[in-house]
């Protein structure tokens, strides 16, 4: 009883010699509810707006969008017909019929795999880089940072020109792949390989921000103590970086495989289409095509409703790994 | 050798290696740069004549294309109105999940969490059809209205208002100062880092949407920069120059918060992932 009381007491943060025990507990009480009521309203007030946003442009879309995938739509996305779970057995070719949306899948899959590891490798290696202590580091940290800042958009548009043949950028390496067309965007090898190189270059920014502040939350006395113990620069980073950076690579696998899952801009601006024999048509450029120029809106959702169900397991992965990490500490 | 020039020889090999990776991630501002200094031309080389130099290029394509300026007030109007409200909607929710007491709390987070779980892919179909039933194509509202509650900035607010000692409420509350006014008065100034780091965030993250504004926008003076440069890329395939000044110009804007504003970014970034 005391206990509690006193444990009301700091709540409410009124010194603990103004009230008599016996009486406060259900006094207190009384009041804690009428504060609460009181709170309720407030709160409601100020969750009012984001409530009502994410009510109107997070959850009913979402729902929309399940119960648009189980229907044929019209034009106007319409539901004129349920077709229950069609769509996503056409989309998983459970029938046998035609693999396009698997082999869409695949893409993606594929690209990411390409983007998440250059990625990562790449922004380790320039934050191991960034961390050497000489003069005027701060601004060689600032160019490494600097794709961060460059949209996809321009990204893509500047890309477009390095990859273009008239602009003799790329030229030296077609030919020495002795590539059967003109440019690396027309060819089926090069075309996925050409973009997850632009992709990595833009999202590199981003992965060495993260690993260099990882690398130097690492304490200093660690590497003084092995450096006494002999140890060379590469034993140093396998042995002590890598291992202390492990959660911070999990995480970057984790959010670099989302985002390039969720990569648009580049496939847009620089392919305008599904590529050479469809090699670059990645799952979101499929959902794309289907929504934007078919107007299948039903099939498109569904096909969202796929992305979404892949997206929540990496998503699901990274809470684990996160979660992980704050245990360990 | 002696130690002194083995150290002297281990830094200059470190700045070359330094340099040396600065430039090839350099390599494609570089490339446009020169792109855009070489004048009309359908030939362009890698390195422009450097006797010959149009700097005149970035005056000339804001006087022939007027629409590149009306792109870049668009993308100013919608990151900026975005970004304040994002702020605004995010610290009056944060602040309710942080210190206020009420029946449903629980679950209201989770539900504001759970929206960091909805990718903008799956609510993209519905989303665009619900606003070109409100007829929002080619407007503001159209651009801006979808993107005012962020789930991120919530808890990234909610986090931050936790580290800061409640006692403070206490004694505030002591001098008759009510929950609106301690937010305004109290949270909001001391919470200057976090409102920044979700501030610069949101204006770049706005500033960079493609997909959304291809979708609503259907005239060219309502474009915003993104989708207004890569049409341009397409409608413009000749006049190289002028494509590559236009992308090098719109790309400002991000640069200079970028690079007065690293450590706010970054910390943006890394929140939840590192300690401070």
């Amino acid at each position: 009883m005391q206990q509690r009381t006193r444990v009301h007491d700091q709540e409410v943060g009124i010194p603990r010699s103004a009230i008599t025990v016996t009486r406060a507990d259900r006094s207190w009480r009384q009041v804690r509810v009428s504060k609460k009521l009181r709170e309720t309203g407030l709160a409601l007030l100020y969750l009012a707006p984001v409530l009502v946003l994410f009510g109107l442009f997070s959850y009913f879309p979402f729902f929309r969008a399940l119960y648009l995938s189980l229907n044929i739509t019209n034009e106007i996305g319409v539901p004129v017909k349920f077709v229950g779970l069609q769509y996503y057995q056409r989309i998983l070719n459970l029938n046998g019929v035609d693999d396009e949306y698997l082999r869409s899948l695949l893409t993606s899959f594929e690209f990411a795999l390409m983007v998440v590891l250059l990625q990562i490798i790449c922004g380790l290696g320039l934050a191991w880089l960034a961390l050497a202590k000489v003069r005027g580091i701060g601004i060689f940290r600032t160019i490494f940072t600097s794709s961060i800042a460059i949209s996809l958009a321009s990204a893509s548009v500047i890309w477009a020109l390095i990859f273009d043949p008239s602009t003799n950028a790329t030229n030296a390496l077609v030919n020495f792949l002795h590539l059967p067309q003109p440019g690396l965007l027309t060819n089926v090898q090069t075309a996925l390989p050409s973009i997850a190189v632009m992709t990595v270059w833009s999202g590199l920014g981003f992965n060495f921000v993260i690993s260099l502040a990882g690398m130097q939350a690492i304490p200093e006395e660690l590497y003084e103590s092995a450096s006494l113990d002999g140890a060379g620069r590469w034993a140093l980073f396998r042995h002590i970086t890598l291992p202390l950076l492990t959660p911070i690579l999990l995480f970057l696998l984790v959010v670099n495989t989302i985002q390039s899952f969720q990569t648009f801009t580049q496939f847009n601006v620089l392919m305008n289409g599904p590529g050479p024999a469809g090699a670059t048509n990645v799952f979101i450029y499929a959902i794309y095509q289907v929504f934007w120029f078919d107007h299948r809106y039903g099939f498109a959702a569904s096909m969202s409703i796929v992305l979404f169900v892949i997206l929540l397991v990496l998503g699901t992965m990274q809470i684990v790994f996160l979660g992980r990490r704050v245990h360990y500490r | 050798m002696s130690t002194s020039s083995i150290r002297q020889l281990q830094t200059t090999v470190t700045y070359i290696i330094l340099i040396a990776a600065a430039l090839i991630l350099l390599f494609p501002l570089l490339f446009a740069l020169s792109i855009a200094l070489q004048g009309e031309t359908i030939t362009p080389q890698i390195l422009p004549n450097l006797r010959n130099l149009d700097w005149g290029v970035f005056a000339n394509v804001l006087q022939q294309q007027p629409d590149l300026v009306r792109w870049i007030i668009n993308s100013f109007v919608v990151s900026s109105l975005v970004t304040i409200g994002v702020m605004i909607t995010s610290s009056l929710a944060a602040y309710a999940f942080a210190y206020l007491e009420f029946w449903g709390k629980q679950i209201l987070f989770v539900l504001v969490l759970g929206t960091l779980m909805i990718p903008f892919e799956t609510t993209l179909i519905p989303n665009y059809l619900f606003v070109s039933q409100l007829g929002w194509h080619d407007s503001y509202q159209g651009l801006v209205v979808p993107f005012l509650a962020s789930g991120f900035g919530i808890f990234l607010l909610r986090q931050y208002f936790l580290t800061i000692p409640r006692e403070l409420h206490e004694a505030a509350k002591m001098d008759g100062c009510g929950h609106t006014r301690y937010l305004w008065r109290f949270m909001l100034p001391l919470s200057r880092p976090a409102l920044a780091t979700l501030g610069l965030y949101t204006f770049l993250a706005t500033w960079n949407q493609f997909y959304w504004p291809l979708l609503v926008t259907d005239s060219t003076q309502w474009r915003t920069t993104q989708i207004g440069i890569a049409i341009f890329h397409t409608s413009e395939v000749q006049v190289l120059n002028i494509q590559m000044a236009a992308t090098l110009i719109i790309l400002i804007p991000t640069l200079i918060p970028l690079i007065f504003g690293q450590r706010q970014l970054v910390r943006g970034l890394t929140a939840g992932i590192l300690k401070d």
